[in-house]
């Protein structure tokens, strides 16, 4: 379904990206796991256009971009393709939880108010915001800012959904209920790439697992194959330094 | 205080206040061609647009290190001679030594105020972070779109104690107004006191009137503010 070819991106002299393949199909929950300066995130960006690549092609269904030169129409065309979650939530500060959902689907794809409402109402309601309606970001919890922000995402029923390290902003206790509303749309069939440090949740929900290191993907598998049987030595490396001691015995 | 004149000081203060609508009217008009030249050049600084980013920084400089009565000599004489250039060019014939102050007035003022809001703006827009726009252009909407739905919305709570302090400061330099002769609040008061030196009483009346319409701003000003705000948390 998605197929992104050979990214390249530079920031002044750091080469984040060095040429990144990834091919992603209907239904699949990938994660993509990986230190710090990776370039996961950037990667994440780059396929939404936040980010503008250096080099690379992208191509969705039928719709072919080029990510370094791709005109307005074709950036407009991949995003209503893709929805993003965000690190920091990014809800609009100045509108309600449901208005937050609501806007892309009125402004940004044209729907009438009533039917834009009436999904948004839905989409909050499956992350359990139900009573939240009216509530300003400032005014909930950074768990159901985030849950919202899901919600925005899962609203405009999307051909996939980005994550950019959705828990790493959240208060510890705050974590559980983020990744259970991921796990519960992950379970409804949604496509899902997502860049996180909860290992649980790659264990558990990915069906395929990328370990990207230094701007390039080292090493790509079943959860089974990353966790247990790693064949690269810089893989091992990183999961021994964030897994608890004890984890390999779990599997 | 028997060296004021209290008839004369409640007389005044009715010709005082017969030159509020010219003050206004300059203020407002200003505002209003100042305020989308402001925004459109603040952008440009923030998007640092080649050319525009430039002259941008050049104007600021330029209306800020300079006194506004300065300013006003300035553009008061030079205007004519340009229209004059102009108009023989054309030969159109204008009597260009009576056109009504007032439109040079407007000229002055929104020159005056577009620089002031240049800044203002611009500070009032980098407050908004750089993910408020991410998220609106993730959700399928256009840069326009995203401005005019999100950013500039809350940019404007922002730039609210700031816009209110220059439209106080713009409503009391119309008063520098008087020197082209024009008809406002200080120029009214000035010549009533003329015909009996009774000027203790007419600044009396000046000061109390500006002092009047100021006030009033701020509490519009303030109103508008707190009902832009109401998404805000209330911290006290």
């Amino acid at each position: 379904m998605l197929e992104i070819k050979n990214v390249h991106k530079t920031f002044g002299k750091n080469e984040i990206l060095k040429g990144v393949d990834l091919t992603i199909d209907k239904g699949d929950v990938v994660v993509i796991l990986g230190p710090s300066g990776s370039g996961k995130t950037t990667l994440l960006r780059c396929i939404n256009f936040l980010e503008r690549a250096d080099e690379g092609t992208a191509s969705f269904d039928t719709i072919q971009v080029d990510l370094h030169n791709a005109s307005k129409k074709d950036i407009l065309a991949i995003r209503k393709k893709t929805a993003f979650v965000f690190q920091n939530y990014n809800l609009f500060n100045n509108k309600t939880a449901l208005e937050n959902v609501a806007e892309g689907l009125y402004i940004g794809r044209g729907l009438k108010k009533e039917e834009a409402l009436k999904i948004s109402k839905e989409a909050l309601n499956r992350v359990g915001l139900a009573e939240k309606y009216d509530a300003y970001p400032s005014q909930l919890s950074g768990g159901q800012q985030q849950r919202v922000g899901i919600a925005r995402a899962v609203a405009l029923n999307p051909d996939i959904i980005l994550f950019d390290e959705p828990t790493s902003a959240l208060d510890p206790e705050l974590v559980g209920e983020v990744l259970t509303v991921m796990k519960d749309i992950a379970r409804e069939g949604t496509t899902m790439l997502v860049v996180t440090h909860e290992m649980s949740f790659a264990r558990d929900v990915a069906n395929r697992v990328i370990f990207m290191d230094g701007g390039n993907v080292v090493e790509e598998g079943t959860p089974h194959e990353i966790f247990v049987q790693p064949k690269e030595e810089r893989t091992k490396r990183f999961l021994q330094r964030v897994l608890p001691d004890d984890y390999s015995y779990h599997i | 205080m028997g060296f004021i004149d209290w008839k004369f000081l409640i007389d005044t203060f009715f010709v005082a206040l017969s030159g509020v609508p010219v003050a206004l009217l300059v203020t407002v008009i200003s505002l209003l061609i100042a305020v989308p030249f402001g925004f459109f050049l603040a952008l440009s600084r923030i998007y640092e647009i080649p050319v525009l980013n430039s002259f941008a920084k050049l104007y600021i400089s330029f209306v800020r290190g300079t006194p506004i009565i300065i300013q006003i000599f300035v553009l008061y004489a030079t205007i004519p001679l340009l229209l004059n250039g102009l108009f023989e060019k054309y030969e159109i014939d204008y009597p260009i030594y009576e056109i009504n102050p007032l439109w040079y007035a407007f000229i002055i003022f929104s020159f005056n105020t577009t620089a002031v809001l240049i800044e203002v703006f611009r500070s009032a827009l980098q407050t908004v972070s750089k993910g408020q726009i991410e998220a609106a252009h993730s959700v399928g909407l256009t840069t326009w779109q995203a401005y005019r739905r999100i950013i500039i919305p809350q940019a404007l709570v922002a730039a609210m104690p700031n816009l209110c302090t220059a439209t106080i400061n713009l409503i009391k330099a119309t008063s520098l107004g008087y020197a082209i002769s024009l008809q406002e609040i200080t120029l009214k008061a000035k010549v009533e006191a003329n015909f009996g030196y009774n000027y203790l009483e007419a600044y009396l009346d000046i000061f109390i009137v500006y002092l009047l319409i100021c006030i009033a701003v701020e509490y519009l000003f303030k109103w508008y503010e707190k009902r832009l705000s109401r998404y805000q948390l209330r911290l006290v």
